[in-house]
């Protein structure tokens, strides 16, 4: 156990499926030789396909203390990355400017997609990075122990001067979360922007994302917002969490608007988005959390104040973000929770 | 020069490579030869390469700049540069506070912002002037010096004055509010050569034209941090997540706050998923829900009197026989009311000939309900007339207009009438149809009865098109020097009908659009340039937009207009659509190499455009650009010795040796910050500051001229219109002066548009069964973004067109088909993705895809043809004036039918899609 764990709440209430949060991330990061495909953040819109395809069902994390058999995401399953010829047809007279192949697979292929049920259709977004677990699997599947959480902060990151690209970890990862970087021979991931952190700024993703749907600090330090909204208000959940990794970086589960014709009726009565989605993705919990929310926001709608929706309103980034300058880390007493 | 790949090369991973012998994988050991010599869960001795990546979030320089797309975001961004190239851009997020309760503006930014880099150092980057070889459009150039390039140029605009006629030089630029600079360039070039200027938001129809109607306004918004001060929000054909990325979140956390959230729409969009009660309306059919509504609001009595007393029109008198208002005798523009006190007939103040510059009641109480003989006349009040016309959108009606249930619209229409304040957020999803006026009046209409227009979290706030200058006096001043009455301008959307083989065959009132085009200019209502009407436009200048690409009826305007011009010109950082199709295209510098001013009416900010790096390649900012015309042509006048030319519509003798003399203020304005300190100094919004100063942050503004705005900026309070009206009691800027719904134009009486109401969209041809619906999208700013490679990653990389499941089965189509869609108009091929979200019957593609990039054959635009309403061609009333962009006929376009098929590649287009044999491994 690391001393201190940094973590995320991610408000799915809030997304707007900008992707501002992966183009941050694109360019601050994975811009480099051999991460084309790579997109330590990414948004997809559930149910869906997801980033790499179907990865939800590739198995991996724990199962009873063992590593789950899980596989490795083919190259098509992370999506095309593609150029075009503008010289050509901007200079050269070709007809038209297109892709150098033809499209069949992108990160974001089935965005607002969704689904239907009776003729109605739902979806969220999903933004997704490393979860940064508390038992991570591809810590545990690194044969040469180049994987490792930070004891001062959670952070889990994979040393990029020892790694041998033996992809064990790519294997192991639940959440498919980490990439081969097949020009130098790497994996690589999620970072949680630990060179921002330690100069007291926030993670790209977060301090870019223009719906303000993202809170970071340290889980275990109970002035912060993030300890707050899954310890004490108990609003966010993890994903998969039968996958047994623990994860670090939690959601607001979302609930779409009523079925057309149920206005005023409960959303857990006759949802749109069925439940046994969200319980696929965040456990039985969310049922539990979804009724709660929506009597938050019955109580603010008729005209009264809700502390964990006024929380989540988070008016400016004093109130979503909390980060510890380094040497603070080692203060900030863990909160105690029955 | 160093490209940002090169350079991250250098700094990035690359380094390590190396180091590391080979790529190959190693053979991989299995999992139990882990034997552990310590456990990285808790402790890792080998942390030193972790500088890795703390190395890579460095930098050398940041600089604060913004974007000039016309998104009406207003972002303000932070460069950061290494090694003298831009290598990233992050939301600078210091937008200040308005007030403790309020959230903050910050991060204002979204994911094009976030890699506009790409296209500083992109292959789209114009490099140097270029002069057309081949034909138009062919993409074969010869590159030409600046000198060059502007001799051809100077020497046919002086040409075309001298044999044509000034007004055959026509200017085209958007959105002076993004980048104002930039915008008076050449708007003060084309004032100097007696050229015609274009409108631009009547033409891509972001003019809401219910609003010049009922408020006598362009366009009146709170800014976006009011939201949050709502307790009942309506999203009417506004998609916030999308098209308003920076400040969706007020409304989604004004939900947290206490408001409820509506969402009405045919699709089930991004927005939708966010709302406590979402509406998949029919299409078009927006006007009926809201007179419903207001029907309801009206005989539920939830409609506030004294508001309305006060602040419409509805308790003025109307002659039932002729329908016209009931005015004192030869008055045209007073009109008159019933005391419900004494009974009395008494003239209403503040109207646009009282004597009484204020519409406070003074104690009298007009009479909504009036019904009576008056000097042998049977008169009625606007209330009981609208009363009677609402009579029909009874529950039944619109549920079965609009396709939505009873239950969900009458417990809408129940919450409009009785949550307070509430507001509709009002986007191009309504204003993009041929009765957007109807429909706009109608939903205004809604937020006035119920008294929420003028107060905080209340109104009808219409975000399409960044529209509004704040510092408008300084801009106005700098643009057209000489006032608008020297300038020549034009309507774009009637020149490019009138100019190009586009031809609407539908009857108004059983006569042809043409009727009305000609009585509309011989009125005098509408200008129409060249004035001779046997002349046709000579040149088309284009800067800071894409007219070509973005044009309604694009293969119309092609095959004529295109072909007419002699000359076009386009100055561009990129080669787009428009640029593609010139004769000349001149290197403008990017967003990131120019000094400019940004505001928008999302925000009460202003902030600064910078230069980051000198102007790239051989590229001038538009305002060099047009400084070297300027001067260019008083160079060519006075080598060919030009005698004055006598401008006689405006009785101006035009020396062109004078010209750029006259541009630059003689050298007062040589230079960019110079008028960019000219806009602020004049305008009383920016009393006080310095371009220098705005390096620091977003200032807020200081004040509203009060000829240009209808609220005070407060301190601590977001801003939102039409508080003069409301607390100041003055006159609205309408003929009765007060909100405007009853127009006693005898256009609106022939067509039974005096009052709001719902008229289906336009017939088209029965064969073609889908609606074609083109809206504003996440992925671009209009057509910029379009063709950027990491925003078309993340998409499917090429045009899409979204069509419902079943729609797709009934027509034999699959995901990811090519698809023809067609009209009697035009058509293209492009690809298909099944959307369950999308509507039956209707086909979207997101609007902006560049002509060049993806389609197989034609455009998004290639089935729109132009149409123009009758009634948007009026003029000679009151309020309802010819102004460019405040009042002329729109370039909607959503009323059009296409019809798909699967489509097949030929080998041409297997062909076509190989790279002219470039194509990369």
């Amino acid at each position: 156990m690391s001393r201190h764990q940094y973590s995320m709440v991610l408000d799915l209430n809030k997304c707007l499926g900008c992707q501002t949060c992966t183009m941050a991330c694109k360019k601050m990061w994975t811009d480099g030789d051999g991460m084309d495909y790579m997109y330590w953040n990414n948004v997809e819109t559930r149910p869906g396909q997801g980033y790499p395809r179907k990865w939800d069902e590739m198995g991996g994390g724990f199962d009873r203390g063992q590593l789950r058999p899980s596989e490795i995401p083919t190259k098509e399953d992370y999506g095309q990355t593609f150029e075009y010829n503008y010289e050509a047809r901007m200079y050269g007279g070709a007809a038209s400017a297109q892709p150098h192949q033809e499209v069949r697979n992108t990160p974001n292929w089935d965005e607002d997609v969704g689904a239907l049920m009776l003729g109605e259709n739902y979806y969220f977004y999903l933004p997704r990075i490393c979860n940064h677990c508390t038992n991570p699997a591809c810590l545990a599947a690194c044969p040469r122990s180049a994987i490792y959480k930070r004891e001062e902060d959670g952070i889990v990151l994979i040393d990029q001067e020892r790694c041998e690209g033996y992809r064990h970890c790519i294997q192991a990862c639940p959440y498919k979360k980490i990439y081969f970087n097949e020009l130098l021979g790497k994996s690589q991931k999620c970072i949680f922007c630990y060179p921002r952190l330690e100069k007291g700024d926030v993670n790209a993703c977060a301090k870019q994302c223009p719906g303000r749907i993202r809170f970071v600090g340290l889980l275990d330090d109970p002035h912060s917002t993030v300890h707050k909204l899954v310890k004490v208000h108990k609003v966010a959940l993890g994903l998969f969490p039968e996958k047994g990794t623990d994860p670090n970086v939690f959601y607001v589960p979302p609930f779409n608007p009523p079925r057309t014709g149920n206005y005023g009726k409960s959303i857990l009565e006759d949802p749109r988005l069925p439940l046994d989605y969200l319980i696929y993705l965040f456990g039985e919990e969310v049922v539990e959390v979804i009724r709660r929310l929506e009597a938050e926001l019955k109580v603010a709608q008729s005209g009264g104040r809700s502390e964990v929706l006024q929380l989540l309103i988070g008016r400016d980034a004093g109130v979503r973000y909390q980060i510890a300058q380094r040497e603070d880390l080692v203060q900030i007493q863990p909160a105690r929770h029955a | 020069m160093k490209s940002r790949r090169d350079l991250l090369k250098l700094a990035g991973l690359a380094a390590l490579a190396q180091t590391i012998p080979g790529c190959k994988k190693k053979e991989m050991p299995a999992l139990e030869s882990f034997t552990g010599e310590f456990d990285p869960l808790r402790s890792y001795p080998y942390r030193s390469w972790e500088d890795l990546y703390r190395k890579q979030w460095t930098w050398d320089k940041v600089v604060r700049s913004t974007h000039s797309a016309n998104c009406t975001g207003s972002c303000s961004w932070k460069v950061y540069v290494r090694d003298g190239v831009m290598v990233r851009e992050e939301q600078a997020a210091d937008y200040p506070r308005i007030n403790e309760d309020l959230p903050d503006y910050n991060p204002r930014g979204c994911q094009k912002g976030a890699c506009f880099v790409e296209y500083v150092y992109g292959p789209q980057r114009l490099k140097s002037p270029l002069i057309r070889t081949g034909a138009r459009g062919e993409g074969k150039w010869r590159k030409a010096s600046w000198d060059e390039a502007l001799t051809l140029i100077a020497n046919k605009l002086l040409d075309n004055i001298y044999e044509y006629g000034p007004d055959t030089n026509t200017f085209f630029s958007v959105i002076p509010a993004m980048s104002p600079v930039s915008f008076c360039a050449g708007s003060r070039l084309a004032h100097y050569i007696g050229g015609v200027f274009c409108s631009f938001y009547d033409w891509y129809c972001d003019l809401p034209p219910g609003e010049p109607l009922t408020w006598g306004v362009q366009t009146e918004s709170c800014e976006c941090a009011d939201w949050f001060n709502s307790k009942y929000i309506v999203l009417w054909g506004s998609n916030i997540s999308q098209t308003r990325i920076p400040d969706a979140h007020f409304a989604y956390e004004a939900r947290y706050n206490g408001a409820k959230l509506v969402a009405i729409s045919p699709d089930f969009n991004s927005s939708c998923m966010h709302a406590d009660l979402y509406l998949p309306i029919q299409p078009g059919t927006d006007a009926a829900l809201a007179l419903f509504a207001a029907n309801y609001i009206i005989e539920n009595k939830l409609y506030d009197e004294p508001y309305v007393q006060e602040q419409t029109d509805l308790p003025l008198l109307v002659e039932r026989r002729t329908g016209r208002f009931l005015r004192p005798p030869g008055a045209d523009d007073r009109f008159l009311w019933r005391d419900a006190k004494t009974g009395r007939v008494l003239e209403a103040p503040g109207t646009m000939g009282s004597k009484v510059q204020s519409i406070g009641l003074g104690g009298v109480q007009p009479d909504l309900h009036a019904r009576f003989t008056h000097e042998g006349k049977e008169v009625v009040t606007v209330f009981e007339l609208l009363r009677e016309r609402l009579a029909k959108y009874t529950l039944e009606y619109a549920a079965s207009v609009t396709g939505l249930p009873a239950n969900d619209i009458r417990q809408f229409a129940h919450e409009m009438g009785t949550r307070k304040p509430a507001m509709i957020i009002h986007g191009a999803g309504l204003n993009h149809w041929f009765h957007n006026d109807l429909i706009n009046r109608a939903l205004i209409l809604l937020v006035a009865l119920t008294g929420n227009v003028g107060k905080n979290g209340g109104g009808f706030n219409h975000y399409v098109g960044q529209e509004r200058i704040w510092p408008e006096h300084g801009f106005k001043t700098l643009a057209f020097p000489e006032g608008p009455k020297k300038q020549r301008f034009q309507n774009m959307t009637l020149w490019s009908y009138v100019h190009s083989s586009n031809q609407d065959r539908h009857l108004y009132n059983g006569k042809p659009i043409e009727h009305y085009i000609e009585a509309s200019v011989k009125n005098g209502w509408m200008p129409l340039y060249p004035k001779k009407r046997d002349q046709k436009p000579r040149a088309l200048i284009v800067w800071r937009a894409n007219y070509l690409n973005q044009a309604k009826g694009n293969e119309h305007i092609l095959e004529s207009l295109w072909k007419d011009l002699d000359l076009i010109v386009d100055v561009n950082y990129r080669m787009d659509t428009t640029a593609l199709h010139s004769d000349v295209v001149l290197p403008a510098s990017s967003y990131y190499e120019k000094t400019d001013l940004n505001s928008t009416d999302c925000h009460s900010y202003i902030h600064p455009f910078s230069k980051v790096l000198d102007p790239l390649y051989d590229s001038k900012p538009d305002w060099d650009v047009f400084g070297a015309l300027a001067k260019k042509i008083s160079e060519v006048a006075a080598k060919r010795g030009l005698k004055p030319y006598l401008d006689a519509q405006f009785n101006w003798e035009r020396d062109f040796t004078k010209t750029h003399d006259l541009w630059c203020a003689h050298g007062k304005l040589a230079r960019d910050e110079e008028a960019a300190n000219f806009i602020l100094e004049h305008s009383p919004e920016t009393k006080g500051m310095q371009y220098s100063q705005l390096a620091s942050g977003p200032k807020r503004f200081v004040a509203t001229d009060w000829e240009a705005w209808n609220s005070d900026i407060e301190q601590g309070v977001a801003y939102t219109p039409f508080k003069h009206q409301l607390v100041k009691k003055r006159p609205w800027r309408t003929l009765t002066g007060r909100q405007q719904f009853y127009i006693d134009h005898p256009w609106y009486l022939d067509f039974d548009e005096q009052l709001p109401a719902y008229k289906v969209p336009l017939e088209e041809d029965a064969k073609y069964p889908f609606f074609w619906n083109t809206p504003h999208g996440r992925w671009s700013i209009h057509s910029t973004w379009r063709d950027a490679r990491y925003q078309l990653r993340l998409q499917r990389g090429v045009p899409i067109v979204y069509m419902h499941p079943d729609d797709a089965k009934e027509k034999g189509i699959e995901d990811n088909d090519w698809v023809k869609v067609f009209n009697n108009q035009g058509a293209f091929v492009s690809k298909v993705q099944i959307l369950p979200g999308e509507k039956r019957k209707r086909l979207t593609m997101y609007h902006g895809w560049e002509r060049y990039l993806g389609f197989l054959q034609g455009s998004w635009q290639s089935p729109t043809y132009i149409k123009i309403k009758p009634t948007q061609l009026v003029g000679g009333y009151g309020h309802v004036n010819f102004k460019l962009n405040y009042w002329g006929p729109t370039g909607n376009n959503r009323d059009l039918r296409v019809d798909v098929m699967k489509y097949t590649p030929t080998e041409a287009d297997l062909r076509a899609m190989r790279w002219n044999g470039e194509r990369k491994a």
